[in-house]
């Protein structure tokens, strides 16, 4: 029988191995995907455009750069989608909760939430705190007119490397630009945080999602775990405090002087995560349930670890329901091999869309040409 | 330290509210885990004369500092640049601590140990191998539980609960290194009884002005579960005039707030044990973390455990450095082949 200093080195041994997996998916120059790799003149033009960029825009400019981005892209739709004649809401996000009973998730057992900020103001107001309430779904018709996908990582940035040197980056972009193409009969404007392989830093894409007023705002990544035979699924939203004595405390801390910005900032934050929370947790749930029904039937190894709170920044900073979904896992080389088929990838970009469909349709003013389209979605699905 | 050649093994517990480390040569530090930059305003650059303040000295600042916690509620904020930045200032900060120069000639090599909480061991690996850039030669990357169980030879038919401030992290031993189905975490720990106490004060004294720092400074040295061994009063501003309050009901409630999810998912990993193991783990269970310093914590578990039959709870001798210590025993036991596999 092994004894203590046989069994410790065995474990360390386990513990090394470990790292040395997170270490070297690190450093594996990655293998990108054909279809979306730059030449190399271009990598070299990208690097110069991004360092002499960087070096010259200031930091209180960066806000008036997303506004010119959101700006853009919105021109580009204008253009493209003005036989459609989409009303632009004044109004951004108007985030309420479910009349759902609020046992039936986690997150919603507060019986107190507060309505959410509009257009970021909340920072500026004299913001009162108190009065927070739960608004009555059916009072509001609601729909959904802008999404914004977030292709996780990006430029520098490679996320999650495969052992054969698959980057995340270049997964993620695929997808989300296949999920933009199934799009493009849907009555949403989608908006892209990247539409090539750039670095661009998490509090950009919120600040792109916020400043857009998106509606939705859906991050797409891959995981990396061990042991790597595993294949999990998993969809994130943000979770952290459901206590509403936050709001108490924030209005308390106002009047006291002992802390600083930052930490008003962190209380403000928490508000924001109590009213959004309600309605992320019921996009994540859609989209999960959509990935695995479909992805399952190609992929039976894969494991549904159902939707999570967690408090990653894209989701801590937007203001819009916003969930974080991990596709699939680059650890998993069985996974990688199904990646790098195009099928795969395009059915993950289906299974997103049905799920987005599928939260929207459920809306109280949700048009019926939503309804419509899932309903056609679903059926292609059924016939796949 | 002296400035040599020699290769220095060092543990780091990266904890949510403390953060410790332990050197090879000896030395132990132990710091707040805040890290803070001066305001961007006239004031605060007059009066702060440094770049960046970390642990207590940022916590005593706060007013004028952007303060950070980095690895509040046991993750690092994904692309949260700001707070990736915290989280090296204070692996600088404890670096420097044990006398490491980082830009000396002489230094010799660093090989770290980084014990970090479950959840941020699951999701940040490889940001934190990145932060660690820079500030050591070679890094292994560690769950704070498996850490503590290795330093204290833990590591067969154990359970480990390290309850910090974010999180309370499980993790059974059984004779393997530990897998995610291996190990629990649960946001419910020493913040959640804060935030709580907070709460109560607020209600049962209105009229005292508190601040969460108060809060946690009493809950470290009051906090109990069970039958109180004296009255808990404090002094503080009622109106600006100082005035004394029992808060011996409010403190008892805080702390128990976390008993029954702590017991619960203790119980249910203690079920997940193979049948012919669980009296073995039920009789080995071992806490560490700041908050296992709750008087009367471990006494409240094995009345948990009575339902299954019984069990033994014991507290680490010194929860502080536990993370780090074991660490520190991991970076020592591994070998230099393994290091230069791990170099950065």
């Amino acid at each position: 029988m092994e004894n203590v200093e046989q069994t410790k080195l065995r474990i360390l041994r386990e513990a090394i191995e470990s790292n040395i997996g997170v270490a070297r998916s690190s450093r594996v120059k990655p293998q990108v995907l054909p279809k979306h790799t730059p030449p190399l003149w271009l990598w070299g033009f990208l690097l110069i455009a991004i360092g002499a960029a960087a070096g010259f825009v200031a930091r209180h400019q960066e806000r008036e750069d997303v506004k010119k981005m959101v700006g853009a892209q919105l021109d580009t739709l204008r253009g493209i989608q003005a036989q459609k004649s989409i009303a632009y809401r004044a109004v951004p996000s108007l985030v309420v909760s479910r009349e759902k009973d609020p046992s039936s998730h986690p997150a919603s057992a507060d019986t107190t939430k507060t309505l959410s900020p509009v257009g970021g103001q909340l920072l500026k107001a004299a913001v009162p705190f108190a009065a927070a309430y739960r608004i009555n779904r059916a009072a509001l018709p609601l729909t959904v007119r802008r999404i914004v996908i977030d292709p996780g990582h990006g430029g520098k940035q490679h996320g999650a490397i495969s052992e054969s040197g698959v980057s995340e980056k270049d997964v993620t972009l695929d997808i989300a630009l296949r999920l933009r193409r199934l799009m493009e009969n849907a009555p949403f404007e989608v908006l892209m945080t990247r539409q090539t392989d750039e670095t661009l830093p998490l509090e950009k894409r919120v600040a792109f999602a916020n400043t857009s007023n998106a509606d939705l705002f859906v991050s797409i990544h891959v995981n990396w775990m061990e042991p790597r035979e595993i294949r999990p699924l998993e969809t994130y939203y943000v979770g952290a405090t459901n206590d509403p004595a936050v709001i108490k405390l924030a209005g308390i801390e106002n009047r006291d002087s002992g802390y600083s910005l930052a930490d008003y900032r962190r209380l403000l934050e928490k508000i924001y995560l109590d009213t959004r929370r309600d309605e992320s947790y019921m996009l994540a749930k859609t989209i999960n349930a959509e990935l695995y029904q479909s992805l399952s039937q190609i992929n039976p190894e894969l494991e549904n670890r159902g939707v999570k709170m967690a408090p990653f920044a894209v989701l801590v900073g937007t203001q819009m329901p916003a969930v974080l979904a991990e596709v699939s896992c680059l650890s998993n080389e069985d996974d990688v091999k199904l990646l790098t088929n195009a099928d795969y990838r395009e059915a993950i970009a289906q299974a997103l869309l049905r799920g987005i469909l599928s939260y929207a349709k459920n809306l109280n003013g949700s048009e019926k040409s939503i309804a419509d389209l899932w309903k056609k979605q679903t059926k292609l699905s059924a016939s796949e | 330290m002296e400035e040599t050649n020699e290769t220095l093994c060092i543990g780091i517990d990266l904890g949510t509210s403390r953060s410790s480390i332990s050197a090879s040569d000896g030395e132990r530090h132990v710091v707040d885990s805040y890290v803070g930059w001066p305001l961007d305003d006239m004031v605060a650059r007059k009066l702060m004369k440094k770049a960046v303040f970390v642990g207590r000295e940022a916590l005593d600042n706060r007013s004028m500092l952007d303060l950070r916690r980095p690895l509040e509620r046991g993750v690092i904020k994904e692309g949260s640049a700001k707070d990736e930045e915290a989280v090296q200032e204070l692996l600088r900060h404890l670096i420097s601590l044990i006398g490491i120069k980082q830009k000396s000639k002489n230094r010799g090599k660093v090989r770290a140990v980084v014990g970090v909480p479950a959840e941020a061991f699951r999701v940040s690996r490889q940001r934190l191998r990145s932060a660690m850039d820079g500030i050591a030669d070679s890094v292994m990357l560690v769950s704070e539980p498996f850490a503590v169980a290795y330093g204290v030879e833990a590591l067969l038919h154990a359970m480990i609960i390290d309850i910090g401030a974010g999180t309370a992290d499980f993790c059974v031993m059984q004779g393997r290194y530990p897998t995610d189905a291996d190990q629990r975490t649960l946001p419910n720990a020493g913040d959640s009884i804060d935030e709580r106490l907070l709460k109560l004060m607020q209600e049962h004294h209105p009229e005292a002005q508190v601040s969460i720092y108060m809060i946690r400074d009493w809950k470290e040295k009051w906090s109990f579960v069970g039958e109180p061994k004296s009255r808990v009063t404090v002094t503080v501003p009622a109106k600006g005039k100082a005035t004394e309050f029992d808060i011996t009901n409010q403190m008892s409630a805080a702390c128990e707030s976390i008993l029954p999810p702590i017991s619960e998912t203790m119980i249910d990993l203690l079920c997940r044990v193979e049948p012919e193991y669980q009296e073995q783990v039920r009789q080995n269970i071992i806490l560490a973390g700041g908050s296992s310093l709750i008087s009367g914590l471990p006494e409240a578990l094995e009345k948990a455990c009575s339902e299954l039959g019984g069990g033994r709870v014991t507290v680490v001798k010194d929860p502080i450095f536990a993370g780090s210590d074991g660490g520190l025993a991991i970076a020592c036991d591994a070998t230099n082949a393994d290091w230069q596999r791990l170099s950065l």
